[in-house]
C-alpha cells in the first residue's frame, strides 16, 4: 500500500470497512428477499455502488488487492443488476465469499503484510458466473413508449423496464411540477411514497415549466395498480398522471416472446416533448452529488478522543465541587449576594456540564444492529456449511449501547449462535420427525431494561441435555454422583459454564474450537455483564446476556463499609434496606435473611475485603444493599449509605490487576479516591458456592 | 512540587566539565538511610496527596491516589525493599515513575534531599560492594562528599 498518513489510512480502513459491512447488509436483505420469492432490484443497486465506491476508494489509497477483487464484484453486480445474470444462492455464496475476502484482504493491509491471499478461487468462481451472462431481450415495444424516452434510459433503467413489463405491469406517465428549491426534497418523498404501488423507473425534465422558479418533470412509472388508486395516493395540485396505454398487438408481442419486436409507432400516445431533455450522463452526475453530500454528514471519531472528553467533563465535575464549596463558603463569611450569584453560575454550569456528558454518551452509543449484521453472515455461512435450515429472526437491532461493549460482544455471541446452530438445532429430518417446522429458528432480541441492555439468543433446538451434562461433569472429575443427585435444574443448567464440558462427543468443525462457553462467561462478565441460561427439553435454549448500557460514566451508589467509601454502580443494585442482625438465619454455613418471602445471602464487605472495622458497637444502624444481576442477588452489609453520584470509572493499574472485587476507582472531590466495587464479581465470588455444588468451587478455582 | 531541573542546571553551571561521564541521582532518605535513583527515571515529586488504601492489594501497595486526574497505584518503597516501617513525617514525598508498561507508579519516601552528580569512577557496582546476592533492585554504591548512597534502579522497582 502506498504511503499515507496514519491518520489517512485510518480513515480509508474505517470508510471501506463501513462500505463492506453495508454490502454485507445489502447481500443479507438480497437472501431474505430470494428466499420469500421476490428481490428488491435496489438492493442490487446499492451492493453495486457500494463496490463501485470501494473500487474508487482502493485505487486513492493504491490498495491493489481491495482493488482488483472490487472490479471483477462490479462486473458480476452491474450483470445482476442489469439482469444478464439471475440472481440464484448460488451466485450469493460467491458474493458472501467475496465479503468475506474483503474482510482478509483489509486485514492484510491493516498490518501491512504482503502475506498471499489465496483468492484465486474466488476469483474464477466470479469469472464463471460473469461468463453465464445472456442478454436479453423483452416486449418494450408492446406499450406506447416515446422512442426518444426509450433512446436516453440508461442500460439499468431499461432493464427495470423490461422487468416491470415481464411481471405484467401497467406503466404511468406522471407529469410533475416540482419548485426548483425543494425539487431533492419533493422527488425522494414522491419515489417513496410511490414505491408501494410499483417503481419509478425513470424521470426527464419536459422543459415546460411554468415559471422560471419550477420544472416539469416526467416520470415513468410502473405499477400493479390501476389509475384511480394512484391517483387517490399520489395525486395533487401539480401532478397529472397517465397510463400508457399498451399496443394492439400486445398479445402478440407477449405470446410471441421477445423475438418479435414490433415497429415503433413514431406518434406515440404519451409521447413527453423531448424539447429540454438531460442527457443520462448528466443525471448521473445529479445523483452521485446527492450521495456525496449525506456522506459529508458524519464524521469518524477515534473512541479514546471520546474518553478524553469524559475524563475532562469528570473533572470540570471536581472544578463544579469546589465552586459549590467556595459558594458556602461566601455564605458563612456573611456575604450573601456574592454567595447567591455564584451558586446561580454553579446551578447553570452544573445543568450545561449534565447536557455536555449526555452529549458524549450519545456519541458513544452505537446500535446493535452492528454487530447482528455480522452475526447473519455467520449464521448462513454456518447453516450451508452443516446443512442445517435456519431461520434468523432479529428484533431490537436498533438498541444502543457503548461502543467499546459492541466490539467486545461480537465474539461471545457468535459462539453462542455456533452452539445454537451445531448443539441446539436438530438436524432437518429428526425436526419433521418431531413435528417442526423443517427450518430451525434462532431469535436474538435486545431490548432495554432500565440502564440494561437485554440480548437473548433463543433457538427452537432440542434444548440441554441435563444428564449427558451431569455425566461429563462427573466423568470430568468436576462432580461427584452424590452431589449430582442433590443439584436443582438451575445449578445443572449452570455445569455448561464450566471450563471443558460440551455435551457433544466429538469436538467438531463449527463448535469445536477449543472455546467453551466458560470464555463466552468469562468475556461477558469483563463487560459487568452476566449470562443465564434457560433449556427446556425439545422445546429450546435461551441465553439471556444483561450488559450495562455503558462503561465510561455511571450512577453509583456511595457506601460506607469499615472505613472505607466504596461506590457500587446503581445500574446492579436494586434497593437498599435496613440491616437487622436478629433476621440473620445460618443455611449451609452461610449468612442469609429474608427479604420479601424469599432467601437473600449476606456478604459483609468488612469481613470479605478484611477492611478495618469502623468500631462502635453492633446494635448501630447498618443496612443491606441489595446487588441483583441477572437472577442473582446478593445482600451487601455496609455500614451507611451516603447517596447516589454519576461518577467516572477508571480502571487500576496493572500492578492491581489481579486484585479481585473492583471494577476501578472514581474521584470523589476533595482529591479523594474511592474505589468502585465490582458488583458482578462479587456475586460470582460469593455465590459460587450457592449456584453450583461446592466442588464446583475447588475445580474451577 | 520542587522545581529540580532548575535547581539541578545553577548547579551545574557552577561545576562545569569537571570529570568523564556523570549522572544526577536524587538522594533522598528512608529509615534512616540514604538512597539515590537516577533523575531521568523520575516523572515528578509530589507532597502526599490522600491516599485511599486498595484491601486484597499486595503488601507493599499502599493504595491509590489521584494526580490531576490520572489514577496512581502507591507503593511503599520501604515494604518492598524490606525495610523497618516507620510513621510517616510531614517531609515525606511520593516520586512518581514510569514502569516499564507504561503505567505511572508512585513511590513514598520519608524525605527527599537533593540532587547529587556522580561520575562512573564514583558508582561501586552492587555485585562488587555486596558480594554476589544482592537485590535486583540495587544499581550500586554511591560515595558523594563522604555520604553512603544505595542507589537503586526505579524501573525495575516500580516494574516488579
Amino acid at each position: 500500500m502506498a504511503e499515507l498518513s496514519d491518520k489517512a489510512r485510518e480513515e480509508f480502513f474505517s470508510e471501506a470497512q463501513e462500505i463492506i459491512e453495508t454490502l454485507s447488509r445489502n447481500l443479507l436483505s438480497l437472501d431474505q428477499s430470494i428466499k420469500a420469492g421476490s428481490t428488491d432490484p435496489s438492493l442490487i443497486n446499492e451492493a453495486f455502488r457500494a463496490v463501485h465506491t470501494l473500487k474508487g476508494l482502493a485505487g486513492l489509497f493504491g490498495a491493489v488487492r481491495l482493488g482488483a477483487l472490487s472490479h471483477r464484484l462490479e462486473d458480476v453486480l452491474d450483470d445482476l443488476r442489469l439482469g444478464r445474470i439471475e440472481l440464484a444462492q448460488e451466485v450469493l455464496d460467491v458474493l458472501f465469499g467475496a465479503v468475506e475476502a474483503y474482510t482478509r484482504i483489509l486485514q492484510a493491509e491493516k498490518s501491512d503484510s504482503d502475506e498471499e491471499l489465496d483468492v484465486d478461487q474466488l476469483f474464477g468462481e466470479l469469472e464463471r458466473i460473469g461468463a453465464s451472462a445472456t442478454p436479453q431481450d423483452s416486449p418494450v415495444a408492446g406499450y406506447e413508449l416515446d422512442p426518444g424516452l426509450l433512446a436516453v434510459l440508461t442500460e439499468y433503467e431499461e432493464h427495470r423496464l423490461r422487468a416491470n413489463i415481464d411481471l405484467q405491469m401497467r406503466l404511468y406517465r406522471l407529469r410533475v411540477q416540482f419548485d426548483l428549491s425543494t425539487i431533492d426534497k419533493v422527488l425522494e418523498e414522491m419515489k417513496e411514497r410511490a414505491k408501494r404501488h410499483g417503481e419509478i423507473i425513470t424521470y426527464l425534465p419536459t422543459g415546460e415549466a411554468t415559471s422560471a422558479d419550477t420544472i416539469e418533470l416526467d416520470l415513468l412509472m410502473a405499477s400493479r395498480d390501476d389509475l384511480a388508486t394512484l391517483v387517490g395516493s399520489l395525486g395533487g395540485d401539480n401532478l397529472v398522471i397517465e397510463e400508457i396505454p399498451r399496443r394492439a398487438r400486445r398479445s402478440a408481442a407477449a405470446g410471441a416472446g421477445a423475438g418479435t419486436m414490433p415497429p415503433r409507432s413514431p406518434t406515440a400516445l404519451g409521447r413527453p416533448d423531448s424539447v429540454g431533455m438531460v442527457p443520462a450522463g448528466e443525471r448521473g452526475g445529479l445523483e452521485q452529488t446527492a450521495s456525496l453530500r449525506s456522506l459529508t454528514q458524519t464524521v469518524r471519531v477515534d473512541i479514546r478522543k471520546l474518553d478524553h472528553l469524559m475524563n475532562i467533563v469528570g473533572e470540570l465535575a471536581i472544578v463544579r465541587s469546589a465552586f459549590g464549596r467556595v459558594a458556602e463558603k461566601l455564605r458563612g463569611e456573611g456575604q450573601r449576594k456574592l454567595a447567591a450569584e455564584l451558586q446561580r453560575l454553579h446551578r447553570n454550569f452544573d445543568r450545561r456540564l449534565g447536557e455536555m456528558q449526555d452529549g458524549i454518551l450519545e456519541v458513544r452509543m452505537v446500535p446493535l444492529g452492528q454487530v447482528f449484521d455480522r452475526l447473519a453472515r455467520v449464521v448462513r455461512q454456518i447453516s450451508r456449511e452443516v446443512g442445517k435450515e435456519i431461520r434468523l429472526v432479529i428484533t431490537g437491532a436498533e438498541t444502543e449501547i457503548d461502543k467499546l461493549i459492541v466490539e467486545e460482544l461480537s465474539d461471545p455471541l457468535m459462539h453462542m449462535i455456533r452452539n445454537a446452530i451445531d448443539h441446539g438445532i436438530e438436524a432437518g429430518q429428526r425436526r419433521v420427525e418431531v413435528g417442526k417446522p423443517l427450518a430451525g429458528t434462532i431469535a436474538l432480541n435486545a431490548f432495554q431494561k432500565g440502564n440494561h441492555v437485554m440480548i437473548e439468543v433463543e433457538d427452537d433446538g432440542r434444548g440441554i441435555d441435563l444428564q449427558g451434562l451431569m455425566d461429563k461433569a462427573i466423568s470430568l472429575g468436576k462432580l461427584t454422583r452424590s452431589e449430582a443427585q442433590e443439584m436443582s435444574r438451575d445449578e445443572t443448567l449452570a455445569l455448561i459454564f464450566l471450563p471443558g464440558l460440551s455435551t457433544r462427543e466429538s469436538a467438531d468443525d463449527v463448535s469445536g474450537r477449543g472455546v467453551g462457553m466458560d470464555i463466552v462467561k468469562t468475556n461477558i462478565s469483563k463487560l459487568g455483564g452476566v449470562i443465564d441460561v434457560h433449556s427446556e427439553a425439545g422445546i429450546g435454549t435461551k441465553m439471556t446476556i444483561t450488559l450495562p448500557i455503558t462503561l465510561a460514566i455511571v450512577s453509583a451508589l456511595l457506601i460506607q463499609a469499615g472505613k472505607h467509601t466504596l461506590a457500587i454502580p446503581l445500574s446492579s443494585v436494586s434497593e437498599a434496606i435496613a440491616f437487622e442482625e436478629a433476621g440473620v438465619r445460618f443455611v449451609d454455613g452461610r449468612e442469609v435473611i429474608t427479604l420479601r418471602g424469599q432467601t437473600l445471602p449476606l456478604c459483609r464487605l468488612d469481613r470479605l475485603m478484611g477492611l478495618e472495622t469502623a468500631g462502635g458497637s453492633a446494635s448501630r444502624r447498618r443496612f443491606v444493599v441489595v446487588a441483583a444481576l441477572g437472577q442473582r442477588r446478593l445482600g451487601l452489609v455496609v455500614d451507611f449509605l451516603f447517596g447516589q453520584e454519576d461518577i467516572v470509572i477508571k480502571p487500576l493499574g496493572k500492578s492491581l490487576g489481579a486484585v479481585r472485587g473492583f471494577a476501578g476507582a472514581t474521584e470523589l472531590g476533595d482529591q479523594r479516591v474511592g474505589l468502585v466495587l465490582d458488583a458482578a464479581g462479587l456475586i460470582e465470588e460469593v455465590l459460587a458456592g450457592v449456584d453450583a455444588p461446592r466442588s464446583l468451587e475447588r475445580a474451577s478455582g | 512540587m520542587v522545581n529540580l531541573r532548575q535547581s539541578t542546571a545553577s548547579r551545574l553551571a557552577r561545576r562545569v566539565g569537571d570529570r568523564g561521564p556523570v549522572r544526577e541521582f536524587l538522594m533522598f532518605s528512608l529509615t534512616g538511610e540514604l538512597y539515590g535513583v537516577e533523575l531521568t527515571r523520575i516523572k515528578e515529586i509530589l507532597s502526599p496527596p490522600p491516599i485511599t488504601l486498595v484491601p486484597r492489594a499486595p503488601r507493599d501497595v499502599i493504595g491509590v491516589c489521584s494526580v490531576r486526574g490520572l489514577l496512581v497505584t502507591v507503593l511503599d518503597l520501604r515494604r518492598r525493599l524490606s525495610l523497618e516501617e516507620r510513621p510517616l513525617t510531614r517531609r515525606a514525598r511520593i516520586l512518581l515513575g514510569e514502569a516499564e508498561s507504561g503505567e505511572v507508579i508512585g513511590l513514598l519516601v520519608d524525605e527527599v534531599r537533593h540532587v547529587v552528580r556522580l561520575a562512573s569512577h564514583e558508582i561501586e557496582p552492587a555485585a562488587t560492594a555486596l558480594g554476589g546476592d544482592v537485590s535486583a533492585f540495587v544499581l550500586g554504591i554511591g560515595r558523594p562528599a563522604g555520604e553512603f548512597l544505595i542507589l537503586l534502579d526505579l524501573l525495575s522497582i516500580v516494574s516488579g
